[in-house]
């Protein structure tokens, strides 16, 4: 190894311990255990892929994905629609811009825990916030966290909430490299606002547009903590997430099928995960 | 005519960002205020502030235990993180060594694994060595887990300070720690604090490693202790959960309010370009 291969390695070796010994290790036993028997106080031995043929029959698992799946979908959707709207918000001169975008923030910064516990008394059946302002345009009471439906919009507006910050910053730096050039000549050529976002902002915007969808596709597809709170994954498992479902394992002891399901959400963030490599090459990498 | 429409837009959006952001933080407040959470059915609100007192005085609801926890294991990680990541950053963005790219891709592959296929071997691990519930069981996690953004940061961070001056102190015989230390540090310190409180947050708010890793208020955290909080009689202590997460808030508020630059730019520093 050459002077400077070693140098090299003396700086980046306190990080690849730490992310070998709680990460990689962590990662690879759990993917050995998925082959494993390994339930609580019983005996450990190697059963191939007998959980994974135990998890394509198993009903409630496919139902956590396609919850797993549809979930982002939907609610990464509409976090980029809010974030675009705060982004360019965010982006005007304005008085107190700073404290405003601080403000932004806030929702995003405080722990997810926090805010499904919010979200929940918002949705409380009887003296719930969201019942008493729909009072007011002749609907509901709705029960929300009641009805599988119902849960799910709760759990995607908690989640919409709290993530949309982070869309709109990454926007928000793709809008601050855009030429303000690009807007005065438009609007000296008569474009109104709403013109000069669909043929200005918009095509210069996609390839942190696409960014900011990758990030959060995978990030929404661990969604865990906002679920324990909120729903519990109910009701009758309507709203639970391979996280959750494979939490529910572990917490039985059932640690060889809990890894099974682990790893089935593993094999979904890698494929999430290619594609973002993918697209990162255009430019992202330039160190 | 266009610029009338501007500025209708202008406002709306302001407003729009307002109500999005505050509504449920003042909910929260004003929960945590009120006598009663059912005020909105059950006529009149009475302002008060006995949850707070409730919440600090009795010992049983390990309140301050957990805010305790969460400072200390949030606090200490995100230090650490920060200084692994920094010298890790300085390698990638000085010394031109081969493999620099795919280290950086699979740093950043890392940190897209779900914490699921983390947690269930990680739990097993820590049990062995008798680390479940202690706070080196929590912080020595976090401070891997949040490397590969504290990487991301600080590279960013490290590769605007023009080389030259690396070159400048190489040419009176400095080593490479010494040019980190004495050189590079203290010009990339805002970029070094700013991780700091990132990391910060990305720690303080994170539940699922401290829900396994954790069995009571020794060690439990902040979302762990407003997770599982429960009533006497089921009934949720809606008070109570309240004035804690107003109390938990604030640290996170104040750090995004007075350092919004800092945390903007970090997080998105590696996301353009």
């Amino acid at each position: 190894m050459n002077n400077k291969g070693r140098d090299a390695l003396l700086f980046i070796l306190p990080l690849i311990c730490f992310v070998i010994l709680f990460i990689l290790i962590p990662v690879i036993g759990t993917l050995l255990n998925s082959l494993r028997q390994d339930v609580s106080f019983m005996p450990k031995r190697f059963i191939g892929f007998t959980n994974f043929v135990r998890l394509s029959a198993d009903q409630k698992f496919w139902q956590s994905v396609l919850f797993t799946l549809v979930f982002p979908a939907i609610s990464v959707f509409l976090e980029m629609v809010f974030g675009m709207v705060i982004a360019i918000t965010l982006n005007q001169t304005l008085k107190l811009r700073g404290l405003l975008r601080g403000i932004a923030l806030i929702p995003w910064a405080i722990p997810g825990v926090i805010s499904a516990r919010i979200w929940q008394m918002i949705y409380r059946y009887d003296y719930g916030l969201a019942n008493y302002l729909l009072k007011f345009v002749g609907i509901g009471p709705v029960n929300w966290l009641g009805s599988s439906s119902g849960a799910f919009l709760c759990l995607v507006m908690a989640d919409v909430w709290r993530t949309t910050p982070f869309v709109a910053i990454i926007l928000l730096a793709g809008l601050q490299v855009i030429p303000t050039e690009l807007y005065e000549q438009a609007k000296v050529d008569g474009a109104g606002p709403i013109k000069r976002f669909l043929y200005i902002t918009l095509p210069l915007l996609s390839p942190i547009i696409i960014v900011a969808l990758i990030f959060r596709t995978i990030d929404a597809l661990r969604v865990f903590d906002i679920i324990y709170v909120l729903t519990g994954g109910g009701p009758g498992g309507a709203t639970t997430s391979l996280s959750i479902y494979g939490y529910r394992f572990y917490l039985l002891g059932d640690f060889g099928y809990g890894s099974a399901i682990s790893v089935m959400l593993f094999i979904f963030a890698l494929i999430f995960a290619l594609i973002f490599i993918k697209a990162g090459k255009f430019g992202r990498l330039s160190v | 005519m266009v610029e009338r429409e501007e500025a209708v837009l202008k406002k709306s959006g302001v407003i729009f960002v307002l109500f999005f952001s505050l509504i449920p933080v003042f909910w929260m407040l004003i929960i945590s205020l009120s006598q009663s959470p059912d005020f909105l059915v059950n006529g009149e609100m009475v302002l008060t502030l006995k949850n707070y007192f409730d919440i600090i005085a009795r010992h049983n609801l390990h309140f301050l235990d957990f805010l305790k926890n969460s400072i200390i294991v949030a606090g200490i990680s995100s230090l650490f993180s920060t200084l692994i990541a920094a010298l890790a950053g300085y390698a990638v963005s000085r010394i031109r060594f081969r493999g620099r790219m795919v280290f950086m891709i699979l740093v950043l592959t890392l940190s897209m694994f779900p914490q699921i296929c983390i947690i269930g071997y990680l739990y097993k691990f820590m049990s062995r060595l008798g680390w479940i519930n202690s706070y080196p069981g929590l912080i020595l996690p976090y401070i891997a887990w949040s490397l590969p953004l504290g990487l991301w940061i600080m590279l960013s961070y490290f590769s605007q300070i023009p080389r030259e001056l690396d070159e400048a102190a190489m040419v009176d015989g400095a080593n490479r720690f010494q040019i980190l230390i004495r050189v590079i540090l203290p010009v990339a310190l805002p970029g070094f604090l700013s991780t700091i409180l990132l990391l910060f947050i990305f720690s303080f708010n994170e539940f699922l490693f401290a829900l396994m890793l954790t069995t009571d208020f020794h060690s439990q955290t902040v979302p762990v202790g407003i997770a599982l909080f429960q009533g006497l009689h089921g009934e949720l202590p809606w008070g109570y959960i309240m004035s804690a997460s107003t109390i938990s808030c604030l640290p996170v508020i104040i750090i995004a309010l007075l350092f919004q630059r800092q945390i903007i730019q970090g997080l998105t520093r590696g996301a353009v370009k």
